[in-house]
């Protein structure tokens, strides 16, 4: 039992990365336009999050430091107050956006006012980070967003042709509509392998008190964890493709992915769907709102965590408190969570190499890993992810303006 | 700490440091380093604190360091006990004149209930 616990890390870190309020809709909607030929992606994108989860836990685990120690190290100063500034500014989007999916799950339950919900659900987190410790918050988040898999059963029963399911497992490229395919296809890979994922996942290997004893332990929640994100992107992306496709629905809020549950599994199906996609926006909250707070944090030299209570690290908290009462005022101003994540991607992309890179080379660095380095799949998989988060990294802008961010 | 060789570049500029309890009480910002024409440059203090900023990174440091308030803490090398992942030094926190923000905000930290949980 406990060591099915210790998975807690890996799940919520999967979850609120993989099928957060952004990826809910993206994944749906690339099924409605493109049927299952997108599935291949998701693989990609699974496979080079998994390496570098598994490559940073280990630094974690065997060093105690986190990435944005190993940027500040490796990229120099400079460099690392850019990775700092923009990937503050995606976190905190990305927590505005999840917070707004936390208060849009709420209200499809309750039918209470939305902005009502919005005020509640960041009492809420600030209440619940402020009292419950980091293993609680891991275990509740991560397993109460198990019930997503409610998804998977939805795929399932729809009936979709598996023959054609098989072959969107194979990397092709699309007849038609190029343009927004490329579009998919780079959305799809960045928001996989969004930095904020990295972040939460080796603070939180230090959270929870990580040695090198626990390696197996980083190494099975990096596979099961993502394994478990991978496959709920893979069910949403046919549901979508087996509900919407042939009907030219294209669904752009986090409501109709809710309602296509309710087609083959009635009351009960809706309501495990509001309540997955609750907890899974609500362990993307945690992710991003933790990860803010470790950055600065970390840039800084401060004390930090939440193992260490807010009495042993003031700034910490303080800074996860004020980062809550900022998304709050984006909130309020009434903008559209999934809008707001779509463009939290443009400055993604300037976080994305300097993140992954000084993990790769912390990770061969003997005098931090010892006999822990890498091996040559590690590093084969690692510099091969550079060229792929390289590529994503440059093309993301020119697509975005090019679709008009996927509308056309 | 003396005698081992160490890349001062790599292994001690911009890493975190700890205190005698393990505690994290800033990063190493920058390095005071003395010796004539023709001498060994030696290092003799390690430089914390956003004040040290503006000397690492021109006009984005400067507007960091003005943003973190300007602080400059001077540890002696002589207080450095280890050099390993981290810079782990002999003393606490509070006697070496780090973490100093950590430690002004603590009691308003603790006026909330829960802060110790």
């Amino acid at each position: 039992m406990s060591k099915v616990l210790g998975l807690g890390l890996g799940i919520i870190a999967a979850i609120g990365g993989f099928v957060d309020i952004g990826d809910l809709v993206f994944n749906v909607s690339a099924g409605a336009i493109f049927g299952y030929q997108l599935l291949w992606v998701i693989v990609i994108g699974l496979i080079g999050i998994i390496v570098y989860t598994e490559m940073c836990g280990r630094v974690a685990a065997v060093s105690g430091r986190a990435v944005f120690d190993a940027i500040r190290e490796r990229v120099g100063f400079k460099a690392a107050v850019v990775a700092l500034v923009s990937s503050e500014v995606v976190n905190l989007m990305t927590l505005a956006a999840e917070l707004g999916g936390v208060a849009i799950a709420l209200q499809l339950l309750s039918g209470l006012p939305y902005r009502w919900l919005i005020v509640l659900a960041v009492v809420a987190f600030a209440v619940v980070i402020w009292v419950t410790s980091f293993e609680w918050i891991e275990r509740v988040f991560g397993f109460g967003g198990l019930c997503m898999l409610v998804f998977v059963v939805v795929a399932v029963k729809l009936g979709p042709d598996w023959g054609k399911v098989g072959t969107g497992f194979v990397p092709h490229i699309s007849h038609v509509n190029r343009m927004l395919y490329a579009y998919f296809v780079v959305g799809i890979l960045g928001t996989a392998m969004t930095p904020y994922e990295v972040y939460f996942y080796s603070s939180g290997g230090i959270e929870d008190q990580w040695s090198e004893k626990d390696l197996g332990l980083n190494r099975a929640n990096a596979v099961l964890g993502y394994g478990l994100g991978g496959t709920l992107s893979f069910a949403l992306m046919i549901t979508g493709g087996a509900l919407f496709l042939s009907r030219g629905i294209s669904p752009q809020h986090l409501g109709t992915v809710a309602l296509a549950a309710e087609q083959p599994l009635g009351r009960l199906g809706l309501l495990l769907a509001l309540v997955g996609i609750l907890f899974a926006v609500g362990s993307a909250s945690i992710d991003t709102v933790f990860a803010g707070a470790y950055n600065l944090a970390q840039f800084c030299g401060w004390e930090w965590g939440r193992y260490r209570h807010p009495r042993g690290a003031p700034r910490f908290a303080l800074t996860w408190l004020v980062l809550l009462v900022l998304a709050l005022g984006i909130l309020m101003t009434g903008v559209d969570p999934v809008i707001l994540t779509e463009y939290a991607v443009l400055f993604s992309v300037v976080a994305l190499p300097l993140t992954y890179v000084p993990i790769l080379l912390v990770a061969n660095d003997k005098a931090y890993m010892g006999r822990h380095v890498n091996g040559r799949i590690a590093n084969g998989f690692g510099l091969l992810y550079l060229v792929v988060i390289m590529i994503v990294a440059l093309a993301a802008i020119p697509l975005m303006i090019l679709t008009n961010v996927g509308q056309n | 700490m003396s005698g081992k060789e160490i890349d001062i570049g790599l292994k001690v500029l911009d890493h975190q440091l700890l205190d005698k309890n393990g505690r994290r009480c800033g990063n190493v910002d920058d390095l005071a380093i003395e010796g004539g024409v023709g001498d060994v440059p030696e290092v003799v203090a390690i430089l914390c604190g956003p004040g040290y900023w503006g000397q690492r990174a021109g006009l984005i440091g400067r507007l960091a360091s003005w943003i973190g308030g300007g602080r400059r803490v001077r540890v002696p090398w002589s207080e450095v006990r280890n050099v390993d992942s981290a810079v782990e030094l002999k003393r606490g926190a509070t006697e070496l004149g780090l973490g100093r923000g950590d430690d002004r905000l603590r009691p308003y930290a603790d006026k909330i209930p829960g802060a110790g949980r």
